[in-house]
Formats: C-alpha cells, sequence, structure tokens
C-alpha cells in the first residue's frame, strides 16, 4: 500500500469525522456559486444596470471570498483539532512529521476538489431553485432566466482550487511548528479560559453605548458621514463584547457559589467558560455577518416599501388626472373623454368625483395656499370610505399628509396658526388638524364650510382633479388601462397599480440579488453555529456519560443542552438583531421615511427563523447525545 | 445489603453473546469484597448490572431489599447518586470543573444547601488528603489524586454501597497502595459496603472476601484471615490455579 492509498482509505474509513468538514466546504462552494453565476448574468452585464449595483456586486462577492476563506480555515482547524490523537498515535508509531503533514496536504485537496465540484453542481440546482421562487414572488421573470454559466463555473473552480491550495499549505506550515507532544495530548489539554479585564469589558459597554448613540441621535446627511465610524465602534465594541464583557460576566457567575452551585448550573457554566475562546470568536463572526444580512435585506426592503407604499399612501385612488396649470379646458375635457374610453374598452367600472382645486393668497406663505370647501372635500371622502368633515362656519379644518409620509417634518404645520380672511371682513380661525391623502397637496392645504369657501373671492389660480376608483375589472385590464391612459394624457393621469408594478420591475433584479446575498449570509452564520455545535459533540457525549454513570436524568440533560444550545444560537442573534434595529433606525432617520413595520417584520422573520433552526439543531443534538448515553 | 438471584447477561447483538450466567452473590452491610477474573469473564458487566447501569437479562438485583430495575430511569438516576458512589479505573472525571467541583457534583444536582456542601467538601478532602488540590484542575493533578478526588465525589453524600471499577488500574504501585488504603479505612470507619472488581491481586488483598469468575460463571471465593500477607499469596495461587491466561496482570483492558 503506498502512501498515497493510505491517505485515500483514511478518508474513506473515517468518513463520519470528514463529513462535517466536507458538508461545510460544499456549502461554502455552494454558496459562492450561486452568487457568481447571477452575478454574471448576461441580464445584469448590460447597460441598463446602474454602475453602482454592479460595484456592490464585486464586493459583496469580495466579501463571501473573504469570509469563504476563513470559513474553510476554520473548519479545517476544528477538523484538525478533533484528529490531533490519531496524528500523535501515528507518530509515535513511527510516521514522520513530514509524511504527515503530507497526508493531510492530500486528505485536504481531495476534500477541497470534491467539495468544489459537488458545490458547483449543487449550486446549479440551487438556482433554479431560487428563480423559481423569485419569479412567483418578484417581476424578473423575462430578466434573470436560468443559463448555464461557463464563466461562473470557471471562476469558482479556479477560486476554490486556489483557496484549498492555500489552506492545505497553511494547515502544513502551521502543523510543523507543533510539538508531538501537543499532538499526543490531542483535545484533552485545557485550552484555558481567556484572560478578560473588567476595564476592557467596561470599553466594550462604553463603545456600544456611544455607537448606538450616535446612529440614533444623527438625521439626513449627517447619517452618512456618521456611518463609517459608527461601524467601526461598533464592531470594536462587539469584538470586546463577546471576548472580555461576557468573559467577565461569567467569571463572575462562576464566582458566585449560591447561583454557581445550583443544580445544573455548575455543568452549564464551567462549559461555557471552557469554549468561551472559541464561542468568542463564533459569536463575533456570526454577529457581523447576520447584522449585514438584516441590514442590508432591512434596508432594501424599506427602500423598496419607500418607493411603492409611498406612491400608494399618497395615492389612495385607482386612477388620478390632474391637470397642469395652464391647461385649457378642452384638453381637460378631451383627456377624461379619452380616459373613460378606456375604462370603457377595458370592461372597468369606476366611480368618479372631481374638484376644482383653488389656491389663494396668504399672508404668513410664499406659495399660494389650497383652500376646498367641505362639500367637495366629502364627496372625495365619500368615495375612499373615509370620515367627511363637517367646520362650523367660521371654523376651518387644517389638512397634512400623514406624518409616516413626511417623516419628522410634517406637512406645514404654520397652517393652524393662520387665521383666513373673508371678502366680509369675517376671520375664519382653523380649529383642528386631520391627516388625509385624499387630494395630491403635499403641503397642506385648508377645509371651510361651503358658506365660506363663497366669500374667499377670486383665486390666484386653479386646477382640475379627477380621482376614478375602480368597482369593477380584472387585475390585468385594471393595469393595462393605467398605462394606456399615462401615456394618451402625457402623464397627467396616473394609475397607481401600474406605477408600483413599473417600480417593482425595474428594482426587481437588485432587489432580489440583494435579497439572495443577505439570505446568504445568513444561511452561513447559521452554519458556522452548527459547526460549533457539532464539534462539542464528542466533548458533550463524554462528559454526559460521565455523569450519567453517576445519575443524571433525562430532564437534567435535556435542560444543560437546551440552555447552552439556546445561548449559542441566540447571544449573537440577538445582539445582531438590535445592531440591526439601530442601523435600520438610522436609515429611516437618512430617508425620513418611516420603516418601523418592514424593520419589524425583517428582524422579526429572520428570529423566527432562528428559534425554528434552534429546535431543528437542538432536537438532534440530544438525540444524538442520548443515544451515546442511554445505550 | 446487596444480593443478586441467578443474575444471567447475554448481549444481543449479530451474534447473542452470554455473558454472565446465573449468578447468585450476597454481599453483607459494611463487607469489602473483590471480584477477580480474567480479561473478558464478565466483572465489568457484573458491576454495571449491580449498579443499574446495565440491566440483567435474568435475574434479580435487591439492594437494601429493593429491586433498582424496576425503577423509572429518572428514579433510577436520582437512585444511583443518592444510594450508590462510583469508583471507575479512568476517574472520570470532568476536566472543565476543578477537584472541588467534581467532589460536589452530585450534590449540587441535588439542590444541596452551598454551605452543606463546602462543610462536607473540606471533612472529606482531609480524610483523603486532597485538601491542597482542591482549586485545581484535574488536568493538574497526579492520577492518585485523580482517583483520591473520585473516591472524595463518590463518598461525598455517604452512599450505602461504593461500587468500584479497577480503581487502581491506571495507577503505579505507590498510588495503588494510597488509594487502597483510603477505601479500606472508608471501609473500616463509614462501615459503607464496598464492591471492588480488580485484576491486581495486591488491591484484592485489602478485601474481607475475594470472589473470582471466570466466563461469566462464579469460580469460587476465598475470605481473608488474619494476615494481608497470607491473603495475598492465596489470591496468587487461585489466580494461576484459574490457570491459562487466568493471571492478566499485563493484558490491555479494553
Ligand atoms: N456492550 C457489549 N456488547 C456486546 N458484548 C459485550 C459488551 N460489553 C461486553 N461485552 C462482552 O462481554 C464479555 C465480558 O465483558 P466485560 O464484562 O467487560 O469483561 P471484564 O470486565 O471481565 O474484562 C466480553 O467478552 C465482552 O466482549
Ligand atoms: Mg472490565
Amino acid at each position: 500500500m503506498t502512501f498515497r492509498q493510505f491517505v485515500f482509505n483514511n478518508v474513506l474509513r473515517n468518513k463520519r469525522l470528514y463529513v462535517a468538514y466536507f458538508l461545510s466546504s460544499l456549502f461554502t462552494v455552494m454558496v459562492f456559486f450561486t452568487f457568481a453565476m447571477f452575478a454574471f448574468h448576461p441580464a445584469l452585464s448590460g447597460a441598463d444596470i446602474h454602475f453602482s449595483a454592479l460595484y456592490g456586486m464585486s464586493v459583496a462577492g469580495g466579501i463571501i471570498y473573504v469570509f469563504s476563506f476563513f470559513f474553510v480555515l476554520y473548519s479545517m482547524s476544528s477538523f484538525l483539532q478533533s484528529r490531533k490523537r490519531e496524528f500523535g498515535l501515528l507518530m509515535t508509531l513511527g510516521a514522520s512529521s513530514r509524511q504527515i503533514r503530507r497526508m493531510v496536504f492530500l486528505e485536504n485537496m481531495i476534500i477541497g476538489f470534491f467539495a468544489t465540484v459537488g458545490g458547483i453542481l449543487l449550486g446549479l440546482i440551487f438556482a433554479k431553485l431560487i428563480l423559481l421562487i423569485a419569479e412567483n414572488v418578484l417581476i424578473i421573470s423575462e430578466t434573470l432566466y436560468f443559463y448555464v454559466p461557463v464563466l461562473a463555473i470557471i471562476i469558482t473552480f479556479v477560486s476554490f482550487i486556489v483557496l484549498f491550495l492555500c489552506i492545505s499549505f497553511f494547515v502544513s506550515v502551521v502543523l510543523r511548528t507543533k510539538k508531538l507532544t501537543d499532538l499526543i495530548k490531542g483535545n484533552k489539554k485545557w485550552k484555558g479560559e481567556p484572560k478578560a479585564s473588567f476595564a476592557l469589558g467596561i470599553i466594550a459597554a462604553l463603545l456600544l453605548l456611544a455607537g448606538y448613540g450616535v446612529a440614533l441621535y444623527v438625521k439626513g446627511m449627517e447619517v452618512l458621514f456618521a456611518m463609517v465610524p459608527v461601524i467601526i465602534v461598533v464592531v470594536i465594541g462587539t469584538y470586546l463584547l463577546f471576548t472580555q464583557l461576557s468573559v467577565y460576566v461569567i467569571r463572575r457567575l462562576k464566582g458566585n457559589r449560591h447561583l454557581f452551585f445550583r443544580k445544573t448550573n455548575m455543568l452549564l457554566f464551567s462549559d461555557l467558560a471552557f469554549r468561551m475562546k472559541d464561542n468568542a470568536r463564533t459569536f463575533f463572526l456570526v454577529t457581523i455577518i447576520s447584522t449585514v444580512a438584516f441590514s442590508a435585506i432591512g434596508t432594501l426592503y424599506g427602500f423598496h416599501s419607500y418607493l411603492t407604499r409611498g406612491i400608494k399612501d399618497l395615492n389612495p385612488f385607482s386612477y388620478t388626472y390632474f391637470s397642469f396649470i395652464d391647461d385649457s379646458d378642452e384638453r381637460i375635457e378631451k383627456d377624461v373623454q379619452r380616459i373613460n374610453a378606456i375604462l370603457q374598452e377595458e370592461n372597468i367600472k369606476a366611480d368618479m368625483e372631481r374638484i376644482e382645486m383653488t389656491y389663494y393668497h396668504m399672508e404668513a406663505s410664499d406659495t399660494p395656499v389650497l383652500i376646498v370647501k367641505a362639500s367637495d372635500y366629502n364627496r372625495f371622502a365619500r368615495l375612499n370610505d373615509e370620515k367627511e368633515v363637517s367646520p362650523d362656519k367660521n371654523e376651518a379644518v387644517v389638512v397634512n399628509v400623514s406624518a409616516r409620509m413626511m417623516g419628522s417634518s410634517s406637512g406645514n404645520s404654520s397652517l393652524i396658526d393662520q387665521p383666513i380672511l373673508l371678502q366680509n371682513g369675517v376671520e375664519i380661525k382653523p380649529s383642528e388638524t386631520i391627516e388625509s391623502e385624499l387630494l395630491p397637496e403635499i403641503k397642506g392645504y385648508y377645509i371651510v364650510h361651503d358658506d365660506a369657501f363663497a366669500e374667499l373671492g377670486d383665486p390666484l389660480n386653479s386646477s382640475s382633479f379627477f380621482a376614478f376608483k375602480v368597482v369593477e375589472g380584472e387585475k390585468e385590464s385594471v393595469m393595462d388601462a393605467g398605462r394606456k391612459m399615462m401615456e394618451q394624457t402625457e402623464y397627467r393621469a396616473q394609475a397607481i397599480d401600474y406605477m408600483v408594478y413599473e417600480i417593482d420591475k425595474a428594482y426587481g433584479p437588485v432587489l432580489f440579488i440583494g435579497l439572495f446575498i443577505g439570505i446568504v449570509f445568513f444561511v452561513s452564520a447559521g452554519s458556522f453555529l452548527y459547526f460549533r455545535l457539532y464539534s462539542d459533540l464528542d466533548d458533550d457525549k463524554y462528559k454526559f456519560q460521565s455523569i450519567t454513570k453517576i445519575g443524571l436524568t433525562v430532564g437534567e440533560l435535556k435542560k444543560v443542552v437546551n440552555r447552552q444550545t439556546a445561548i449559542l444560537f441566540f447571544a449573537p442573534i440577538i445582539v445582531a438583531l438590535i445592531h440591526g434595529a439601530v442601523a435600520l433606525t438610522a436609515l429611516s432617520r437618512f430617508f425620513d421615511y418611516n420603516i418601523t413595520e418592514e424593520a419589524l417584520f425583517v428582524l422579526g422573520g429572520f428570529a423566527v427563523i432562528q428559534i425554528v433552526y434552534f429546535f431543528i439543531a437542538k432536537l438532534f443534538y440530544v438525540k444524538q447525545i442520548k443515544e451515546t448515553v442511554y445505550r | 445489603m446487596l444480593q443478586l438471584k441467578n443474575v444471567s447477561k447475554i448481549y444481543e447483538g449479530k451474534v447473542a453473546y452470554r455473558a454472565l450466567t446465573d449468578i447468585n452473590l450476597e454481599i453483607e452491610t459494611g463487607e469489602f469484597v473483590a471480584i477477580m477474573g480474567p480479561s473478558g469473564s464478565g466483572k465489568t458487566t457484573l458491576l454495571n448490572i449491580i449498579s443499574t447501569i446495565d440491566e440483567p437479562t435474568t435475574g434479580e438485583v435487591y439492594i437494601d431489599g429493593k429491586n433498582p430495575h424496576t425503577l423509572s430511569k429518572n428514579k433510577l438516576a436520582k437512585f444511583r447518586r443518592q444510594e450508590l458512589g462510583f469508583v471507575f479505573q479512568d476517574f472520570n472525571l470532568l476536566h472543565t470543573l476543578t477537584v472541588e467541583e467534581n467532589i460536589v457534583l452530585p450534590l449540587t444536582l441535588d439542590g444541596e444547601k452551598v454551605k452543606e456542601m463546602e462543610r462536607k467538601v473540606k471533612q472529606i478532602a482531609e480524610k483523603l488528603g486532597i485538601s491542597a488540590i482542591l482549586n485545581k484542575r484535574t488536568y493538574e493533578i497526579s492520577g492518585g489524586q485523580a482517583q483520591r478526588t473520585a473516591i472524595a465525589r463518590a463518598m461525598i453524600h455517604d452512599p450505602k454501597l461504593l461500587l468500584a471499577d479497577e480503581p487502581t488500574g491506571n495507577l503505579d504501585s505507590k498510588a495503588s497502595k494510597d488509594v487502597m488504603n483510603m477505601l479500606a479505612a472508608i471501609n473500616e470507619r463509614e462501615k459503607t459496603s464496598l464492591l471492588m472488581v480488580t485484576h491486581d491481586p495486591q488491591a484484592a488483598s485489602y478485601a474481607d472476601r475475594v470472589v473470582f469468575i471466570r466466563d461469566g460463571k462464579l469460580h469460587s471465593e476465598i475470605y481473608r484471615g488474619e494476615s494481608r500477607q497470607t491473603f495475598f499469596q492465596k489470591i496468587i495461587d487461585m489466580l494461576s490455579l484459574m490457570g491459562g491466561d487466568g493471571n492478566d496482570l499485563s493484558s490491555i483492558r479494553v
């Protein structure tokens, strides 16, 4: 048997040990390949994709590659960790250190090669699957079709063969510097609790508080300037949080005997402390990756909603027609006739209201202010099933668009302080403010009693506004009618459904890629956790086997495993969720648009996924341990 | 104290293997019994059945008149850590815990008061001469100290029955002697019943009685007279009488 045959057989025989390492490598390749496949998609390489989107994608690709490197390296080192004793044994049996290094190198290349090829194949299937889902969710079916990505295959293959070569070299160099005795002692050796300083713990807390404080304080353009320093401060703070503060807290918990010596706490905390070095590293990586995922998806989703829901909120009606100031009456009549003709053509039944929007000069305002009479407003309110208003003869109601649309700088707040002077000398006092988007005036306006309206005199200017509410009609034809009337009235008419459709179509691919990257990052974080969990499996099996011999109930075992897994799964995610919430709040301050709902949806969604993931992982983990312990 | 009635054990597998056949054994309260036999004769199997880690295929085990094998899994776990004490060849200590923490582990699981635990640890550590190493990690102490730690853990809740599987198997002769002296002293002072499986005739000579098993069957037993030296000689004689690989002092235990 040649040495090479020995290596090959070794891999085949120690399957279980290699499977975890192989799978995580395979997964990494798959993620990278799927990404490359979309990044090099013909539809995206055209001229119509934004330069910034391309730039963003290359950055994301680079980040994925760097993370792949660290992930594979990390998997590799845990894998070697669990095999140190095997190496030690081989060496005492006379294998030279050079032979072992050669064995590790060859093994790693075998695994790397199959992981690369397998990852590409799996990636092709995965991409097809994603596209199937995407087609049903986003409007990109025509643009992002499935293709055979020769370029992506070549790039992935070369990148990862190089990556595995580097790691193989790196590992064999590292192995050279390790002493034989270290290898023989293997994993029994106490890794040592990481040192924690109280001062650094405090600094961690201060950095995080400062970062959050600034992120929550800045507004508008300041957000852009504050972003990079805040990110740096928070990343350092997070690192210290896990390597210092958490270690310090666990120390203190262990120091408190009334807590530490209580039931299963001793098992839980001593293990936490023991694994803190590995955990801290994983927690930090997972937190950062998850934060990136949450923020990226939250941003895209928030931005999408800013674009579409903003329009929807401002346009409660299916179709509107808003004349330009100097349009002639004939033109308006003709346009409206055309709209009605289109509606008839498409078999759409719609209710219509019209209003002459009249603008008046006001003392305190440099632009003319819209004043409408109550009966006009109420007709529109009835059309959209909204509350009617009935101001008294000498009262006015101020209307602003809802605060959500305007963020903090809501409407024209000064209107409420301005009395309206009628021609007959009567002063009308604004009495209340309401929010409404019925009329297309975002600067705010007054509603007055019909009698008062008659005394206003001549307006400075006016335009006609028509609103149509569809009562009956097919979704398709409503959209088609919208497109036609927008074109034929030279965009005086607006069709909300068609406009949203156009936005979705334009942003679909970018949104999709962004979503995909976010999900990839999140899934990678999950696999980091999975890997961390399973690299402790043998230790845990030994531990629980030991205690069970002395007497440990199934309930106690489950309790310890549940808690230690819960800490592993939720500590980094909770920190990431807080980071993400702060980042999205800062984002909404930047756009001056409230995305609380979207942020809650995204963060909540991830939290739910994580909880499900936790339960599945825990179930299998407990099962594995129970199988060993209670044979 | 301990009663085995017609205990047999068959390991089911591709090929069923009969590890124990009709074992009848009785141990008095306060008695110190050693079990000897060639490797693979079923000593560990027997001890595991007594310690409820494993179940007999047929036959009954009574500890203080109760059959623990009829208990539910959870009650069994509690029974084990409250009524029995264990000492293993590989010490079975947790390396994430200090010596003191290892010792109090059974008590913490039962929710004992901290003050009480501290008092008990102090007391037992003094008896076993490990007071100075209480705050050390298990990898910082010698094999003899590790086994004394394990004995302390086994004794901290005053078990009715102490079970030891090759307690000196991993120790050098000096450490073995120390550990055996401690076990004998505990048996003497606390009147704890003690059942020990061993390869080592030297260790076995500390017992009141040695039971020999072979091929899963009771072979014979001898009682200790006045002198330990003559008892040791009798044990050696019996082992060579059992013949063949009877004396497997040098064999590797699997
Ligand atoms: N879990 C098991 N499954 C099958 N056979 C076993 C098992 N445990 C022990 N045996 C077999 O039972 C016999 C007795 O084993 P054991 O009690 O460990 O012997 P001893 O401790 O005296 O060396 C051996 O032949 C061994 O191979
Ligand atoms: Mg044995």
